[in-house]
């Protein structure tokens, strides 16, 4: 029981943590200078952006859980559980930033699922 | 273009973060006398291989979250799940490690799907939508 719940939050503070991040980086706009000094402010103002710090948290609350319920459970049994994370962060993506999961992308992200599931078996 | 290649340099930092990460750690566990938590943290920090991988890592995490000011999540995250066939072909090279045929099968399975999501298009929001 307590390993189901550790590992829900594995999961969904990965995919809040991706969802807010994705939220803080569309709002500080896209980068495309590769010039040392305006990089520099950009990065100063993706650290002051609050839902990239609240994405970064829940990444760490996420990480935290991981190493707490390796401590007792299976690497093994964790890993490919974790995998469900590319589910849930599209599902995340479609309905929190409005994104348009077409046919062929979610038949890649769920390919993708499987395989990482199936690299993760001992 | 941009996308591809913010990725590909992303994805390849963490492989060989992730394999001089393994290394550093290998190394550190090998050479502490107790299993004590402290000590092996310690010395860990005190190992220039850890450092590397580390910050390649960090490398990793700047550059996906670079392209997440301009792409899908729902197209960067399935995308950067190559590196999880990098990282077994790294571990069968680099680290000697011994790659069942289950991991193969994952990695072929991966990369099918990566190349679909890499077909659907890197980004189907408005510029403004979020803002």
């Amino acid at each position: 029981m307590m390993t189901a719940v550790m590992i829900a939050i594995v999961v969904l503070g990965g995919s809040a943590g991706d969802v807010f991040i994705t939220k803080g980086m569309k709002q500080t706009g896209e980068i495309s200078t590769v010039h040392l000094g305006k990089l520099a402010r950009v990065a100063m103002r993706v650290l002051r952006n609050v839902n990239f710090l609240i994405g970064i948290f829940f990444m760490a609350c996420s990480f935290f859980a991981f190493l707490a319920v390796l401590s007792w459970a299976d690497l093994s049994f964790v890993l490919p559980a974790t995998s469900l994370s590319f589910v849930i962060t599209t599902i995340g993506a479609k309905f929190v930033l409005k994104e348009e999961i077409s046919r062929l992308r979610l038949a890649g992200t769920l390919l993708v699922c499987v395989g990482v599931a199936l690299i993760s078996l001992p | 273009m941009k996308t591809a290649a913010v990725l590909i340099i992303a994805i390849i930092s963490q492989a060989i973060g992730n394999v001089y990460l393994t290394k550093g750690m290998k190394a550190v566990k090998a050479a502490s006398i107790d299993d004590a938590l402290m000590s092996t943290a310690l010395r860990a920090a005190g190992s220039p291989t850890v450092w590397l991988g580390t910050a390649l890592l960090i490398v990793f995490f700047v550059l996906y979250s670079a392209a997440l000011s301009w792409a899908d999540l729902s197209f960067v995250l399935p995308a950067t799940a190559f590196g999880y066939v990098l990282n077994v072909a790294a571990g069968h090279y680099f680290l000697n490690e011994s790659v069942s045929p289950a991991r193969w099968a994952g990695s072929a399975i991966i990369t099918l799907g990566v190349f679909l999501v890499s077909r659907s298009g890197v980004r189907t929001i408005p510029r403004a939508e979020l803002l």
